[in-house]
């Protein structure tokens, strides 16, 4: 058993593992970092870290998310650096069982940041694997 | 308590705290070669420290553990249950000795004795059985438990200290907040006057804690003076220790990291770099060695130099080294190059030091210092020439380092700019800063200087239009300059900079993220990065090329460093040295209070600041201005150095020009104008009319003709000693002119008196003279 914080991300149900999350929070001001990739939406302060804003939707090659409001950002820790990754909204904290694979038809966007599924009552929901989303998409061989 | 003491009592406690494990599982496998490499090192350094402590015991014991172990580790020994024992009664007895030294006890001294020898390789037998009875019994020797005394200081896990430092970032955050809300809901007085104490309370911790974590890098260097003393000393040499760049800021956890490291280099560079000063002299080096330890701010890395005029490592040998250790095949080194052969050193059991000495030269270190540089993101580098010295460059990189910055921004868009990059600022307006278009790209003339613009807004693509308000003037490293047009510039400020994510690193022009008051992330702008992405004109740097050069040789000149005869250190242009030699000190001739020194065949005059010394050699400088020649006595040459600074002129004219500050010590520079107008009697070139003297075996016309005739610029030969057919002249005074030389004659005569003839009394200077300068004139 383990536990799975529920999001949105483009409009899709996903599970991120708890485990790896620091927290959630509002994100309001976003300084933008010109020249970066483009799944690199800035740099957000809170309290006094740094921390690295990451597009979900460009990281997983969907588009870039809408910044106009105020967002919801999840927290992660990826190699000594800290990171929010936008989501559209997160909805819950479960607890389900260890994760499958993956359903053999995925778009290729998700199936890259997928780690399996897990279930949910009677709905199964793909699990994101955070490093994947904070890498960004694949650079295009040269 | 000696700082360097207390220092060493805590490390040694906190290694052996974390050594323990490592003990216990070499123990229970002593075929373990990573295990024995972490003891090893710990007695190695254990070994090294005491000897600038003074501390006998504790080395002797230290010493011992670290033959045997060294013995295992190349192999010759296989580690049994009584060796394991042994060293570790000794690792025992190093802790029960640190705790007595911290508490100012002595321990009975005889058991050392029995400890060393337990790890004799014949103890094997009978050390079996008996040692762990005996250690055993020395290990409760202490009757009383050690008393800890009270120390003044703790050590803190750095991990604390962060927490500290954000939580007061939180405090100056929400401080912001409160004042911003005080300030909107209009507050009485009383609250502003508290809200102001609060203000500086926070501003005061925040500075107190932020310098927890930062120490200036002196803090490693102030230990290195009596090191690098006490070792010279044991080892018998004589360095000079040049210590710069003690004020740079390093963080408190980064200094300790370099330290071991530091301590490792410079204990090498005394062993094995500098030779004994017997040595040094015979390679016709200043017999004092010299040791430079420098740090510097270089980007976004702090650039820690050590360098030696030492006999450097050869490669060669390193590699011949390797192979036999069997670190590398000799295929493999066989495709090598020099460079990634010195890499070798830093490969673990490998050791160049012919002879294993009390200090170093067990291999360890070198790889050790590598591993501890590389475990904070950091490099070592290293450059050595053979014969002449070694220099290592390690780079430890700037995060949590406190940088002084300048804000600028371009389309609202806030960056840091290192102020250590920036040259000025300059606003482009009139005519001494112009900006001009070539080629579609901007450069601005700044006082006549092209550079190229490189416009931050246009750069960050956060606007079309250049509009630069203001230009920065940064330096990008390798004397390349350009100037980066912002919209505007804020604020100087000293701001924490973290590195930033990887993504953002890889863009190659950010240097760090940075947290301002303001509570807006800011990036700090890597300076060469951007003059990279921008690809600021790789022609243009050509077509700057000259005129960059020709600043640079008017702004710093390379002047040769000396010693001179009056112990002084003095300075001259190194263009005007021809080279330096050793003559005999006996070929110096003296006539009227002049020196004279025959360099090629000619006298040259020779200038000394005092008497010549009594040594049957003496080095001279030779000078040349491309058309005369002079010899200047010196001591010994002790550097080759830009000297920037500006020449303080000398009061009165003499052979000192003035005096220049160089590394904040005054150094006279010699006055070659000077120089040169007392020796201008002695052309260099070979077109110089030749002189032949028939009298050669007259010790008047070798002592004092031939030196006048040399100071008024002739090449002057003897008769029957020279070829040479181009004779313009021939003086004589008794002896008949040499058959077969076709040239005008000069008599000269021993009397004042008038003989009637032509000869010319021979003291009669300007006679002589006048006579010799006709008839040369005549001859062509």
């Amino acid at each position: 058993m383990g536990l799975y914080l529920i999001a949105r991300i483009d409009k899709e149900i996903v599970a991120l593992p708890a485990t790896e999350i620091g927290s959630v929070v509002e994100v309001d001001q976003i300084a933008a970092v010109p020249r970066v990739p483009a799944h690199v939406a800035g740099l957000f302060a809170l309290r006094s870290r740094v921390l690295t804003v990451i597009d979900t939707r460009a990281s997983l090659e969907l588009g870039a998310i809408d910044r106009d409001s105020d967002m919801t950002a999840v927290i992660v820790e990826h190699e000594g650096h800290s990171y929010a990754l936008l989501v559209d909204e997160v909805e819950d904290v479960i607890e389900a069982s260890q994760p499958e694979p993956c359903p053999a038809l995925l778009p290729a966007s998700w199936r890259r940041a997928a780690k399996g599924t897990i279930r949910h009552g009677e709905e199964a929901i793909l699990l994101i694997d955070p490093a994947i989303v904070v890498a960004g998409p694949e650079p295009l061989a040269a | 308590m000696d700082d360097l003491l207390t220092d060493f009592i805590a490390e040694t406690r906190e290694t052996l705290e974390a050594l323990a494990g490592e003990i216990v599982a070499w123990e229970a496998d002593p075929a373990d070669k990573a295990r024995l490499d972490a003891i090893f090192r710990f007695v190695h350094t254990v070994k090294g420290s005491c000897g600038f402590l003074d501390l006998p015991r504790l080395g002797r014991l230290s010493h011992a553990a670290e033959d045997c172990l060294a013995e295992v580790r190349s192999g010759g020994r296989t580690p049994d249950a009584a060796l394991v024992s042994a060293v570790l009664a000794i690792i025992d007895r190093i802790g029960e000795l640190t705790d007595a030294l911290e508490a100012n006890e002595t321990l009975p001294e005889g058991e050392d004795e029995f400890l060393i020898a337990a790890l004799a390789k014949g103890a094997v037998a009978p050390a079996a059985v008996e040692a762990p009875a005996e250690i055993a019994k020395i290990s409760v020797m202490p009757a009383t438990p050690p008393t800890r005394t009270v120390s003044r200081s703790i050590r803190l896990p750095v991990e604390l200290l962060d927490r500290m430092m954000a939580g007061v970032s939180d405090m100056v955050l929400a401080r912001n907040e409160l004042s911003r809300l005080l300030r909107a809901g209009g507050s009485d007085s009383q609250t502003d006057v508290a809200f102001e104490r609060l203000s500086l309370c926070v501003g005061e911790m925040r500075d107190a804690i932020t310098r927890t974590r930062m120490a200036r890098i002196e803090a490693l260097f102030s230990a290195l003076p009596r090191m690098v003393r006490d070792l010279s000393a044991e080892l018998g040499k004589t360095v000079r220790l040049e210590v710069d760049g003690g004020d740079v800021e390093l963080d408190r956890e980064m200094i300790e990291m370099i330290r071991d490291p530091l301590t490792h280099i410079v204990r090498n560079a005394l062993d094995h770099g500098i030779e004994k000063p017997e040595e040094r002299k015979a390679a016709g080096k200043p017999e004092i060695g010299r040791l430079r330890i420098g740090a510097r701010q270089s980007a976004n890395q702090i650039l820690i130099e050590v360098s030696d005029d030492g006999r450097g490592i050869d490669a060669d040998r390193v590699v011949r080294k390797a192979i036999s250790a069997g670190v590398v095949t000799s295929e493999q080194a066989a495709g090598m190059n020099w460079s990634r052969k010195l890499d070798l050193i830093f490969e673990p059991g490998l050791s160049t030091a012919e002879q294993v000495t009390g200090i170093s030269g067990r291999g360890v270190g070198m790889d050790v210092v590598r591993a501890n540089i590389e475990r904070i993101g950091g490099t070592v580098d290293i450059e050595s020439t053979p014969g002449l010295g070694l220099r290592l460059s390690l780079r430890v990189p700037l995060t949590l380092t406190i940088i002084p910055a300048l804000t600028v921004s371009s389309k609202g868009t806030l960056f840091a700019i290192p102020r250590s990059a920036i040259d000025e600022l300059v606003r482009p307006k009139g005519d001494q800063v112009r900006i001009e278009r070539i080629g579609g790209e901007q450069v601005v003339f700044i006082r006549g200087k092209r550079l190229p613009v490189v416009d931050l807004g246009r750069f960050m693509g956060l606007t079309e239009e250049p509009q630069p308000g203001l230009l920065v003037v940064l330096r990008a490293g390798g004397g390349e300059r350009y100037a980066l047009g912002v919209e505007a510039v804020h604020d100087h400020e000293e701001l924490v900079v973290k590195p930033a994510a990887p993504a953002l690193m890889a863009s190659g022009i950010y240097a760090g993220t940075t947290l301002p008051d303001n509570s807006r992330p800011m990036l700090l702008l890597d300076v060469a990065g951007i003059a990279a992405a921008a690809n600021v004109g790789r022609d243009q740097e050509a077509i700057e090329e000259a005129p960059v050069e020709k600043k640079k040789t008017r702004t710093a000149l390379p002047t040769l460093l000396f010693r001179d005869l009056d112990g002084a250190v003095r300075g001259v242009r190194l263009s005007l040295v021809e080279r330096i030699e050793d003559v005999p000190t006996e070929s110096v001739v003296e006539t009227g209070g002049v020196q004279m020194l025959p360099l090629q065949g000619r006298l040259t005059r020779l200038h000394s600041v005092s008497a010549l010394p009594a040594s049957p050699r003496l080095r001279v400088l030779r000078l040349s201005d491309g058309h005369n020649m002079l010899a200047y006595a010196i001591d010994q040459v002790a550097d080759v150095v830009d000297v920037r600074a500006e020449l303080a002129p000398a009061p009165v004219a003499g052979p000192i020009a003035g005096v220049v500050l160089h590394d904040g010590n005054p150094i006279e520079l010699l006055d070659p104008f000077w120089l040169f107008t007392r020796a201008v009697t002695t052309p260099s070139n070979d077109d110089s009319p030749l002189c032949l003297v028939a009298d050669a075996d007259d010790p008047w016309a070798r002592e004092v003709l031939a030196p006048l005739l040399g100071a008024a610029g002739y090449r002057v030969v003897f008769a029957g000693e020279s070829n040479d057919e181009r004779v313009s002249v021939i003086v004589t005074t008794v002896a008949p002119v040499p058959e077969g030389v076709d040239a005008p004659v000069v008599r000269l005569r021993g009397t004042p008196d008038h003989t009637g003839d032509e000869s010319i009394y021979r003291y009669d200077r300007d006679g002589l003279l006048k006579a010799l300068r006709r008839h040369v004139a005549g001859g062509k």
